[in-house]
């Protein structure tokens, strides 16, 4: 199954590039929800298939439609394009940026013997009761924790997209 | 199935740097935090590259994962609703016109 | 031989369903005809059956139109994701004892993921054709889709926590048994029947049917998301909705009827048989329930039906995951049976009362 992971790799790294590089938003939302689904099929790759569903229904199902919508809001009337970009200083500080540190994460990691670690041998994927019973056993706080900061995400995100359009009354 | 973490880490390294790339050259501060979401996914897939190859025995990584998701989920959320704020006020998404912080 | 142990089920999918959503298009039109007092269509071939093949070369011969302004990979691409989805759900939907086309240990989960994705196709056909109505249209769709997802997956959570697995065929085979095989189908349960109608009205929902189909309604957006969409194209849009229907019905009949569960379906040939024969009435009979939903009820407005999702089901499914636990951890059955029920009937009264409204005076007529 070795070439799954370099078909599924090839597709989130063009997901990700075309993500960041085309001009019109849309096709650069459509390219990140491709991304999204490499990611996910690395994580049933990975046998960690409760967590790629869980990927595939918040990311491409909440997030993106969220990212959607923010577009739809803040679209000028004149279409989806940004406004025109200039390949400046700050276009080719950040690519160097980025380059450099890609060049010191390779070699970080090919200098450290972790890197050759192999699989051992073919897993079965990890089920859902046992993700379920570590939850409860040890993990219930952090749940909790979560779903506050779920509610104040939420409730913080009406507030502020709200807010312009009370007082403007 | 045959490949070595490294080739897990290396993925996650390239992502990471690609959507860094994003965020820092864009100038429209909505592919700024996609940028951002490709970052968040590429260090949740290194966690779990790292639990498959170490601690298969033991699920909590992918819990972690989901915590994180979920945080990742609530700051796009929440950054959003942010830039369509500052999009009323400055009618451009712009990132080079959000230069005041007084209103 | 592993090739063909993945193209039958693939086939069957294809074949079967396919041929099924071609025959509810004309079974639907000739039973909304009679609720309307009319027969519906006659002319082509005995009753009509020769009316979906008339449709199909109708379609396919038809111009395809795309607006000169329109962004062209996005109008293409969103009629396909809008097919895909539904499609895919079918995988996972048992029609026999261990018939079933994968069978994934997060069976559930996955049919209700993937719904999920048809929502991005929603508001790319919107956004693509670059016209104020289909953009409005689809806004409202995309809104009324995910809001109306919530109070689904939760009624999912009941079976799911009831039957201990996310698996479709495990949570099938946990509906067996009883008297007949049907006194153990969860819709009998006081949670399951609540799940039941949560899952029906969520179902309807998500496929934008009557009486949810403000997104395409004529009267009012003229076509809603895909009013630019003309030839083949609108055909996949109408084949999307209705697959996603079916789908949403198949799901509905493996978590909360049955399944394929019915008095004389077991393992063997012969009890498989039977088994494929009640799973298909049962869907047929969730296809006609919809059906005459549509032809009955009027259709909700839009503040109406975001009101009812997040106001009445959204805190009815919450009640219903805990009424689960009460069944769950109350050891004499009849008394989880008086208590499970008592708290679901006070949250549905509860509910209702509140979320009320005003009522209508009588109105006086003038002239009589």
């Amino acid at each position: 199954m070795n070439f799954a992971f370099w078909i599924i790799s090839a597709v989130t790294v063009l997901g990700a590039l075309l993500a960041v590089t085309l001009r019109n938003l849309v096709h650069c939302v459509l390219a990140l929800i491709l991304f999204f689904i490499g990611i996910a099929a690395h994580y049933f790759l990975l046998r960690a298939d409760f967590l790629g569903t869980v990927q595939i229904l918040i990311y491409v199902g909440a997030v993106a439609v969220l990212i959607l919508f923010a577009i739809m809001l803040t679209h000028n009337v004149t279409g989806t394009e940004g406004p025109r970009e200039v390949l400046g200083l700050k276009w080719w500080s950040g690519a160097a940026i980025a380059a450099v540190l890609a060049i010191l994460l390779k070699k970080a990691i090919l200098s450290d013997p972790l890197a050759t670690l192999l699989p051992a041998g073919d897993k079965a994927q990890t089920s859902v009761a046992e993700i379920g019973k570590v939850l409860v056993a040890g993990w219930v706080v952090p749940l909790e924790a979560i779903a506050v900061l779920l509610t104040a995400a939420l409730i913080g995100a009406v507030v502020i997209a709200l807010e312009e359009i009370r007082k403007s009354r | 199935m045959s490949i070595p973490l490294g080739h897990y880490l290396i993925l996650a390294a390239i992502l990471f740097t690609v959507g860094l790339a994003g965020a820092l050259t864009r100038k429209n501060a909505i592919i700024v935090l996609m940028g951002i979401e490709v970052m968040f996914n590429s260090a949740i897939l290194n966690l779990v590259a790292f639990w498959h190859y170490k601690h298969f025995a033991v699920p909590t990584a992918q819990l972690f994962a989901i915590f994180a998701i979920a945080i990742a989920a609530a700051e796009s959320a929440i950054g959003l609703a942010l830039v369509i704020a500052v999009y009323r006020h400055y009618q451009s998404v712009d990132v080079d016109e959000m230069q005041e912080l007084k209103g | 031989m592993w090739i063909a142990a993945f193209l039958i089920p693939i086939g069957f999918i294809f074949g079967v369903y396919l041929t099924i959503f071609a025959f509810t298009t004309l079974v639907e039109r000739k039973a909304l005809g009679r609720i309307q007092n009319r027969y519906g269509p006659n002319r082509v071939g005995p009753f009509g059956i020769l009316q979906p093949m008339a449709d199909g070369l109708k379609i396919l011969l038809k111009e395809d139109i795309v607006p000169r302004a329109a962004d062209k990979f996005s109008h293409f691409l969103a009629p396909v994701l809008i097919v895909v989805p539904g499609l895919l759900v079918y995988l996972v939907v048992p029609v026999a004892p261990g018939m079933v086309a994968v069978d994934l240990k997060i069976g559930v989960l996955f049919a209700l993921a993937v719904g999920t994705v048809s929502v991005i196709a929603l508001f790319m056909a919107g956004w693509a054709s670059r016209n104020k109505f289909s953009l409005l249209g689809a806004m409202r769709a995309v809104a009324q889709v995910v809001s109306y997802e919530v109070p689904t997956v939760m009624a999912g959570v009941a079976v799911i926590m009831a039957a201990g697995t996310l698996s479709t065929l495990t949570i099938v085979e946990r509906q067996g048994g009883g008297i007949l095989n049907i006194s153990n189908w969860y819709v009998f349960r006081p949670w399951g029947l609540v799940g039941f109608v949560l899952f029906v009205i969520g179902g309807l929902a998500e496929s934008a049917r009557c009486p949810f189909d403000l997104p395409e309604a004529e009267s009012e957006l003229i076509g809603g998301y895909h009013t630019e969409y003309s030839g083949f194209k609108f055909a996949l849009f109408q084949m999307g909705e209705y697959l996603a229907g079916m789908a949403m019905a198949g799901v509905t009949v493996t978590l909360f009827l049955g399944g394929y569960m019915g008095p004389g379906s077991g393992p063997g040939l012969v009890g498989g048989v039977i088994a494929m024969l009640w799973f298909f009435s049962k869907l047929a009979g969730m296809i006609m329930l919809n059906i005459w939903i549509r032809g009955t009820w009027p259709r909700l407005r839009v503040d109406q039906l975001m009101g009812f999702a997040w106001k009445v089901l959204l805190p009815l499914a919450l009640v219903n995951i805990v009424a689960i636990g009460f069944w769950h951890f109350l050891t004499p059955r009849p008394l989880a049976w008086v208590v499970t029920t008592g708290w679901l009937a006070i949250w549905v009264v509860v509910l209702t009362k509140c979320n009320a409204g005003a009522a209508l005076e009588k109105r006086e007529y003038r002239f009589t």
